[in-house]
């Protein structure tokens, strides 16, 4: 239960974290007297702060509120058969890869770009009780890459970032 | 209103169209059936290859994925026991045990049957009730559009599962990202920081790929290396008459499935809830209501019938107030928004009016792809039982190259891409919160309509805020909202166990 309220405080503090930015920015819209383009970004700025504060004091209020249904058998939680084994290096990794093919995207280009993409992600992707087949993966990589890129340029009329390949292609 | 019909099948009828959608449909039953992806990731990732095509090829396609992608879920869901969109929980309650009784083709037969018949139920209804409502929609002005956005925007925040005030915050949260760009009626820049590529807003479908597909890649890399796949197995087609049932246990089941196609287009037409709820509100009623409930859950095709009608008769009910009002009822319409607007095309009553050949184009194609569904989907089951087999790590990594291309699609900028980017790794933080995305996407979308109403509203009532109040249909859904966040937060006072939670738990 204490996590779980932990957990609740933090997305609180998220929340009215992101109001209270927004609350910022809305202040500094140019506006006039009356109805004017600043006033639904302050109302809103305004609702969500309070539905911020609703959620922290919530997780403060829990602890009580749950004390006396834990009496009772939770069925919810305790009868979870699967625990999840949550890896957070690899949702890193896979972050780290996209970021660099969208980043690459522009300058080396599409066709080279997904290649690599596809390539290394599959491998990071690949389960703990099989083996990475590099040859096949190199070769689904290779062979979506050309199908898109050129199934949207001739049939679709979608000219894909060519980059390196601009002159060749 | 035959002669327009007969107008739109002729326009469906050409080979081209059939080819598309016969595409939209087989592509949409494995974005259905794999677990995973869903509808709105096939619509969404679809609509971009729609950008060149004529509006009725276009808008055929999507139709098609939306049948395709409803329906399919119902393979997963007998087959691997995990349902591959939430419209098909239900479905797993009475598949599953079926299934492992060795009765899984009659089953899927009886699925894919009532799927069938739920959708051409709804389509009916809709095609009688939406020319009507549109007429009564002609005679709204800003004030009641404001308030149905309003309406439309509490159910959904209230109504999505997790804390009303997550929901609430979501859908708040969706309004706020809309606003940034320039503001209506005074063309105001807000909240660009002086990037231009910001003064049109985020576009509607860069939101929509991040929330739905990115934040779906970003989540398996959390769990799928761990992941244990289900195996599917396959079942043998041999020996197998029609469509694996018999005609008595067919009739035995009329009143179930009328019951359960009301109910499911009944929750389709309200925004925010749909086959997701309604799926498990008719299990839930056909259950009490059988003669045999004891033996609903173990095995009884009852259950099966109740939730492939309902989810699939929410089709009907969703395209509603779509077509009458603009106003999309679930993320999957709201995509089909984005795709109609992409064409030029105006949701709304005039929409009747101005387009009337093509409304009854999209009649036909809803129609079509039914039939193709209905067919495609029994006798091509054994390639969808393979297409289920795929690995999840080759998958989404092409699926992400897939939403790439779409970002980039729209125009042709890498500014989209970098959208999905943020906008996924906005779907994942909620997903971490527990924070339901749809309602931040419906606030996203009707956000600026209600601005814009609102601030249209004023002008035409000298900046009073009465007139939203004392114009009967506005003051009515405002009242609407109002006691709906009263009840549900009555109801979160004193907490009851719900039938439907309960189910889950089971």
């Amino acid at each position: 239960m204490n996590t779980l309220n932990k957990k609740e405080l933090i997305i609180g503090i998220a929340m009215l974290g992101a109001s209270l930015t927004y609350l910022v920015l809305a202040q500094q819209l140019p506006g006039h007297d009356g109805v004017d383009a600043a006033t639904v970004p302050k109302l809103l700025a305004g609702f969500l702060s309070l539905l911020g504060v609703m959620q922290l004091v919530s997780a403060f209020a829990k602890p009580k509120a749950a004390a006396e249904p834990a009496a009772s058998p939770a069925p919810a939680e305790a009868e979870e058969p699967t625990v999840e084994i949550v890896e957070p290096k690899t949702v890193i990794k896979t972050l780290g890869l996209i970021l660099g093919y969208m980043a690459l995207l522009g300058p080396v280009g599409f066709p080279i770009m997904t290649v690599v993409y596809l390539y290394l992600q599959f491998l990071v992707l690949t389960p703990v009780n099989q083996k990475a087949r590099h040859l096949t993966y190199l070769l689904i990589a290779v062979i979506c890459s050309a199908l898109i890129f050129l199934l949207f340029r001739e049939a679709f009329d979608l000219l894909l970032p060519a980059g390196l390949l601009n002159n060749f292609i | 209103m035959l002669e327009l019909l007969q107008q739109g099948f002729g326009a469906v009828f050409s080979l081209n169209i059939m080819m598309l959608m016969a595409v939209g449909v087989a592509m949409g039953i494995v974005f259905g059936a794999v677990p995973g992806l869903s509808a709105t990731m096939a619509v969404a990732l679809c609509l971009p290859l729609t950008f060149t095509m004529g509006p009725q090829a276009g808008l055929s396609l999507l139709v098609a994925l939306f049948i395709g992608a409803t329906s399919g879920g119902l393979i997963s869901a007998i087959l691997l026991k995990i349902p591959g969109t939430p419209s098909s929980i239900a479905t797993v309650f009475d598949g599953g045990p079926l299934m492992e009784q060795g009765q899984g083709v009659k089953a899927l037969g009886v699925g894919i049957v009532f799927s069938f018949l739920g959708t051409i139920f709804s389509i009916v209804a809709l095609m009688f009730i939406a020319p009507q409502l549109a007429k009564v929609a002609l005679s709204f002005g800003p004030h009641e559009y404001f308030a149905i956005a309003v309406f439309s925007l509490t159910l959904i925040a209230t109504l999505s599962a997790g804390s009303m005030v997550k929901g609430l915050f979501a859908g708040a949260l969706g309004i706020a990202v809309s606003t940034v760009g320039i503001a209506p009626v005074e063309a105001v820049r807000r909240f660009t920081f002086g990037v231009s590529e910001l003064n049109g807003g985020f576009s509607m479908l860069t939101v929509m790929i991040g929330m739905f597909a990115v934040a779906e890649i970003i989540k398996l890399a959390e769990t799928g290396r761990h992941a244990v796949q289900g195996k599917a197995k396959s079942v043998s087609m041999k020996n197998i008459k029609g469509f694996g049932f018999s005609l008595k246990e067919f009739r035995e089941q009329l009143p179930n499935a009328g019951r359960s196609g009301l109910i499911g287009l009944g929750i389709g037409i309200l925004p925010g809830i749909g086959a997701g709820t309604s799926n498990l509100v008719s299990y839930i009623i056909a259950k009490k209501r059988a003669k045999d409930g004891h033996t609903y859950g173990k095995g009884n095709i009852g259950g099966v019938v109740a939730s492939e009608t309902a989810n699939n008769a929410g089709i009907g009910g969703a395209m509603m107030p779509l077509m009458t009002l603009g106003i999309p009822g679930d993320t999957v319409t709201a995509i089909m928004l984005g795709g109609f607007l992409i064409h030029g095309i105006q949701p709304g009553p005039l929409l009747f009016i101005s387009q009337g050949p093509l409304v009854y184009t999209i009649f036909a194609a809803l129609i079509v792809a039914t039939c193709m569904m209905l067919f495609m989907e029994f006798y091509g089951l054994r390639l969808f039982i393979k297409l289920l087999d795929v690995p999840k790590h080759i998958l989404l990594p092409i699926i992400l190259v897939l939403c790439v291309v779409g970002a980039f699609g729209l125009s042709s900028r890498l500014f989209d891409v970098w959208s999905i980017l943020l906008f996924g790794l906005l779907g994942y933080a909620f997903v971490k919160a527990g924070m339901p995305a749809a309602p931040f996407i419906i606030g996203f979308i009707l956000g600026p309509m209600a601005e814009t109403n609102l601030r249209r509203g004023l002008m035409l009532s000298d900046g009073s805020f009465a007139e939203f109040f004392t114009n009967p249909i506005a003051g009515t859904f405002l009242g609407l909202a109002l006691v709906f966040v009263l009840w549900q937060v009555f109801s979160a006072l004193r907490p009851k166990p719900s039938a439907i939670n309960e189910i889950l738990r089971t």
